[in-house]
């Protein structure tokens, strides 16, 4: 390919900073949405498993629709088409208070919690169904059986799945650039637009991603040996 | 993200074999090879490059490609060669080329210093410049007046670039594409929608009440379209130049302004003597 290499591109003019507001960007919307997904992940996953049936309807219905539909057409909905639905004041508040940025963390939040939820529904029905009835036996209540025994034990048991999901999250973020969120990948167009060198912008947004998302595996991969339960979890090779 | 690797790994097969070019022309080659010139496009801006009502993909810049670049290249070669279109957007249009996706993007690319450090571009082929589109009785009248205001603009376009640096304190909200942008205008997200004069009035025109809207403000910034190719190939350049200038010189290139641009065309925007003149004078003599 003939194509001259100027990687001087990525560090003169305003390119540094633009990539390291595009980083604080991207880490700000995924770290609200993830906080988003994981309290709606933990909520519907658990609810999927009660003994009562209208909870577990309502919360199959949320995973299915927000997870079967593009996260894409997820993010023109949240901003496109929430708006109208609210009050003229709120709307104008919305919009001068950044509507966009909501939207996109509204979407992934939701879009994820969808995702999550399935991963903790797995962790729980992984649990021996006997400890269910053993907590019960000793008198304790559906939500105390949860609190205390089923929620902990599951919540130790899906980390793998949860650091998969929770990159996948960081990933997706840059989708919010369809609604104008300046995120990583919006800031690595903007230097090509003033640079008009393509591939060195997105190579250095390729970059960020991969030491990112490496970062977050190696710190989920510390949690996961700190908090697996000795006889749930074998791991090959110990550790 | 597909771009993304696509691209990746374009690259990364590039530097891996870097078989030597032997021919004058690579892209020439690659034409004659395939039969195809493949042209970057528009899908959503009309009238240069959209999809019509009866789902077709028409425009000014791909009949300039078909009747002037075309017959050209036909001629060059020897041979009939056919057209294939793909869709181009600011973001993707360098990245197309340099990956060998595209041959030429013909669309609505401002010729521009930076830009041509990356690719080549043919003779301007278009003028104008760039302009707000706002509801109608907005207080907005210009670039002097959008301080503090939420602007639409298009991400990866020159009109973003100059509103950041002359008036920073405007909130400018970059969209990938036009229906977005225009959709943010439409439900109050924005304020004005910025782009050039030619491609507000195309989308005015294709509004469902063309007459809620209004474009105001005097050009602020000098938009030349080029079509752009591929670095260091003046073989292939030079028949795509010679096609257009064919085109002016013959007059097909003012039939078809008048079919697109005419008072009966798809958007009414008559060519100013200037611009006329303009045109011409970048034929240089057989």
């Amino acid at each position: 390919m003939n194509y001259k290499f100027q990687w001087s591109v990525l560090w003169s003019g305003q390119s540094g900073s633009w990539l390291l507001q595009g980083v604080l960007m991207t880490l700000e919307i995924s770290a609200l949405a993830w906080i988003l997904a994981v309290t709606l992940g933990i909520l519907s996953g658990a609810l999927r498993t009660v003994p009562f049936r209208p909870l577990r309807a309502a919360a199959t219905f949320y995973v299915e629709f927000f997870r079967n539909v593009p996260l894409l057409v997820w993010m023109f909905f949240w901003y496109f088409g929430v708006p109208p639905l609210l009050p003229a004041g709120a709307q104008e508040w919305l919009f001068t208070h950044g509507a966009e940025f909501w939207a996109g963390m509204f979407a992934l939040g939701v879009y994820h919690g969808a995702r999550f939820s399935e991963v903790m529904r797995s962790g729980i029905q992984a649990i021996p169904r006997t400890q269910f009835e053993a907590a019960q036996a000793m008198g304790f209540t559906t939500w105390q059986v949860y609190r205390l025994i089923i929620l902990p034990v599951a919540l130790r048991l899906i980390v793998p799945p949860a650091t998969n999901e929770s990159l996948n999250l960081l990933k997706n973020s840059s989708v919010a650039l369809t609604i104008s969120v300046a995120e990583l990948t919006f800031q690595t167009r903007q230097i090509e637009t003033y640079t008009a060198r393509a591939i060195e912008a997105l190579t250095a947004g390729t970059l960020i991603y991969l030491a990112l998302c490496l970062s977050i595996a190696t710190i989920m991969s510390r949690v996961e040996r700190r908090f697996a339960i000795p006889g749930l979890i074998v791991r090959v090779g110990g550790g | 993200m597909t771009r993304f690797v696509a691209l990746l790994l374009t690259l990364a097969l590039g530097l891996g074999t870097a078989a030597p070019a032997l021919a004058q022309s690579p892209t020439l080659d690659k034409i004659n090879q395939s039969g195809t010139l493949v042209i970057g496009t528009r899908t959503g801006s009309p009238p240069f490059g959209f999809v019509n009502k009866d789902n077709q993909w028409v425009g000014f810049s791909i009949d300039l490609v078909e009747q002037a670049i075309l017959p050209a290249l036909s001629k060059k070669l020897g041979k009939e060669i056919k057209l294939e279109k793909k869709e181009s957007t600011p973001p993707t249009r360098i990245p197309l080329l340099t990956s060998n996706a595209v041959d030429l993007i013909a669309e609505t690319m401002t010729d521009t210093r930076p830009r041509r450090d990356s690719v080549d571009f043919s003779l301007t082929f278009f003028v104008t410049g760039a302009q707000f589109l706002v509801k109608k009785g907005s207080p907005i009248k210009g670039i002097q007046s959008i301080a503090g205001k939420r602007i639409a603009a298009q991400q990866g376009s020159t009109n973003a670039r100059i509103i950041r640096e002359r008036v920073p304190n405007a909130q400018l909200r970059e969209f990938p594409d036009q229906p977005a942008a225009f959709q943010a205008l439409v439900q109050g997200q924005t304020d004005a929608y910025t782009n050039d004069g030619i491609q507000l009035a195309g989308l005015k025109a294709k509004a469902p009440k063309p007459g809620d809207w209004t474009i105001v403000g005097d050009f602020y910034s000098y938009e030349p379209y080029g079509m752009a190719m591929r670095k260091n190939d003046s073989d292939f350049r030079s028949v795509v130049n010679n096609g257009l200038m064919e085109a002016i010189e013959s007059g097909k290139y003012f039939e078809l302004y008048d079919k697109w641009f005419g008072p009966k065309g798809e958007v009414p925007y008559p060519l100013t003597a200037e611009n006329k003149r303009f045109l011409q004078l970048q034929v240089v003599p057989k």
